[in-house]
């Protein structure tokens, strides 16, 4: 692990992603504590905080998109996969580096409540750097997951693309509850869609004609069956699956002052999904 | 030692390796020959570790690759077809990076880079980026990131590829001067090489070893041999004597258009016949220009045992001429012709480069004749 976490530090520090992602971070955040903090007077770093969360859009792709699909372009994951480390040492080593190049405006910003002090932050000190806290898990959980879309291919772009739509959909889907409806009937159709989008998904990952059919067919009639039975149970079932992908209200949470560890859970547990994603996605590749 | 017992891999519906069973021993080289999509890199692949099998096991060094793999892969040193380089990384880094991920001694890792760019000779690129460097360094740095830690087992895919005929000289030295330490397992399309390093050779055709042997078992095993006469003497004239000698099995004539008659015979007994056919010629009356011999070579072997009814086989008959041919031009490599010949004629051999110039030129003959044919 150590030799790749190095190895991919020094790319990191030696190519054009490392500084361009560094750079975007301290621009955006130093932008919003010059106008929320310094213009305005405010005295709380949670502004600037909750309104630096739009670097993702940008530090995602910049620092995910080449992690493996870099590695399956140059067939250098071949050089990875065949020396005696194991694939759990390598997904980790890439994925502490990522979180180690990160982690470096994330220092920065640990400054700024000591600017604040003379304005009264004092007393906010602890909020503040929750606030960071929060904004640094967010960014872990995103760096996992634009890991594991660049595991799923080895073109730069849509791997790019891949990451700046899942951050686009994770921060818009809070909206997205409102277009759905929370009646029983439209959930057993939200339902139904789900169970064809895993029948596609089983379909791309074995090629198995009947078995997708088979799992739709499965699944879909399960929720109907349920609904029959108990068309309550459905309400507002739609909006709890969606929330899944909401890391924005588990982020929007803290800005209202609450901080909780649940939420903190929720981007802990969504790093270590994309972790053990891309592990999966990877040992699949090896098996196909 | 290496074994493979009943592998198998399948990609959907296409089998890739159909249930290959081989044992490898030490200290010795192997050659894995075949036709392309004949399995060679699949199977190398599934040895290194790199895929998973289907079906069947893999024992390297006593640990099974797919239960055991970082104890397996700790004892293999690969290239693989397409040289693992990073090209943002000088060869000093590369280097190191590979001699840390496998687990070189942080102590001995300098050491390791050091001595693996010397066998590699490219300590003059040391410090210079990869992206910067030739195919043949490129390849050179492959290589050096496979001997890197000095693994028991070597794993080659088409070592030689894309360098130049000095080059290829060297490695080839290298393959053997390591061969004698390690096990070395290579695959090739060219036959000249295989025979020329390795002590054992694997044909594999359409996923299933074919044969299994040493190159000079396997020449002796498929017999015979054609030997060309160019003669100022008309067919007529040379085709009883041609008939009358013991084991012809056929004889054919082409007008070269200068005045000359070009004979093929065909023999299919063993030892050197042009002594029988130039006493019966000059008895004849029949005066000659050159008499050459070529035995059956490990090409021949090849294509017999791959030649099917499928497409591929043609593909790999033509990178197998041009293989040929850019080697013939290089002189550096002793053409299938010129290799048994020099088993039959120690004088010539002595004589090295002499000798090359002339037996590419035969061999470029066969070819066009095969061409014309």
């Amino acid at each position: 692990m150590r030799a790749i976490y190095k190895k991919e530090i020094k790319s990191y520090a030696t190519s054009m992603s490392g500084p361009i992602a560094v750079a975007v971070m301290l621009l955006v955040v130093g932008y919003m504590f010059r106008y929320y903090n310094l213009s305005y007077g405010t005295a709380s770093l949670v502004y600037t905080v909750f309104n630096s969360n739009l670097i993702f859009y940008i530090v995602v792709p910049v620092l995910t998109m080449r992690t493996f699909t870099d590695e399956r372009r140059q067939k250098t994951d071949q050089l990875l996969l065949t020396a005696p480390v194991s694939l759990i040492d390598i997904v980790l080593g890439k994925y502490f580096a990522l979180i180690t190049v990160f982690a470096v405006p994330i220092l920065v910003m640990c400054i700024l409540p000591l600017i604040l002090i003379p304005l009264g932050g004092g007393e906010m000190m602890g909020t503040a750097y929750l606030s960071i806290l929060v904004f640094f898990a967010m960014g872990c959980a995103y760096l996992s997951c634009g890991m594991f879309i660049s595991s799923l291919t080895d073109n730069l772009i849509i791997s790019a693309i891949g990451g700046i739509l899942f951050v686009f959909a994770t921060m818009i889907i809070h909206n997205a509850y409102s277009m759905v409806s929370a009646s029983n009937f439209a959930s057993l159709i939200f339902f139904i869609v789900l169970a064809v989008l895993l029948g596609i998904l089983v379909y791309v990952m074995t090629k198995f004609y009947w078995a997708s059919l088979g799992v739709i067919l499965v699944c879909a009639l399960a929720a109907f069956a349920a609904f029959m039975v108990s068309p309550d149970w459905f309400g507002g079932k739609s909006e709890k699956i969606l929330s899944i992908f909401d890391f924005f209200s588990h982020f929007e949470s803290f800005a209202y002052g609450s901080f909780s560890i649940p939420d903190l859970l929720y981007f802990v547990s969504v790093s270590v999904a994309g972790v053990v994603l891309t592990i999966a996605r990877i040992q699949k590749r090896r098996w196909s | 030692m290496i074994e493979v017992r009943n592998l198998t891999k399948k990609y959907g519906d296409h089998i890739a390796v159909d249930h290959l069973s081989f044992k490898v021993d030490e200290g010795q080289v192997y050659g894995f020959l075949g036709p392309n999509g004949a399995g060679k890199s699949t199977t190398m692949n599934i040895m290194t570790g790199y895929l998973a099998a289907t079906e069947g096991d893999v024992i390297i060094n006593g640990y099974n690759i797919l239960e055991e793999p970082e104890k397996a892969k700790r004892t293999i040193g690969y290239l693989p077809e397409i040289p693992p380089l990073y090209p943002d990384m000088t060869v000093r880094e590369y280097l190191t990076f590979a001699a840390e991920l496998k687990k070189v001694p942080r102590k001995e890792v300098k050491l390791a880079v050091v001595h693996a760019m010397q066998e590699l000779s490219i300590m003059d690129v040391a410090d210079r980026l990869i992206r910067h460097l030739s195919k043949g360094y490129k390849q050179r740095v492959g290589f050096a990131q496979a001997i890197i830690g000095d693994p028991e087992t070597l794993i080659l895919d088409e070592p030689t590829v894309g360098l130049d005929p000095k080059q290829i000289i060297e490695i080839r030295e290298l393959i053997k001067s390591l061969g004698r330490r390690h096990t070395v397992i290579l695959s090739s399309h060219i036959l000249a090489e295989v025979s020329e390093i390795c002590d054992t050779v694997l044909i594999m055709s359409r996923g299933r070893l074919v044969a299994l042997d040493s190159p000079e078992n396997l020449a002796r095993k498929s017999a015979g041999a054609t030997v060309t006469i160019t003669s100022p003497a008309t067919a007529d004239e040379m085709r009883p004597v041609l008939e009358g000698l013991e084991h012809v099995t056929g004889v054919d004539f082409t007008d070269d258009g200068e005045g000359t008659v070009t004979a093929h015979v065909t023999f299919d007994g063993e030892g050197d016949p042009r002594k029988d056919i130039i006493t019966a010629l000059t008895a004849g009356g029949c005066s000659y220009y050159s008499v050459d011999v070529q035995r059956a070579s490990l090409e021949d072997i090849f294509l017999e045992l791959t030649d099917s009814e499928d497409e591929e086989y043609d593909d790999t008959d033509d990178e197998m001429t041009e293989d040929a041919e850019s080697q013939d031009r290089s002189n550096s490599v002793k053409t299938q012709a010129g290799m048994v010949s020099d088993e039959k004629e120690p004088e010539s051999s002595e004589s090295d480069s002499a000798a090359d110039t002339e037996q590419s030129e035969t061999q470029e003959e066969a070819d066009s004749g095969e061409e014309a044919e």
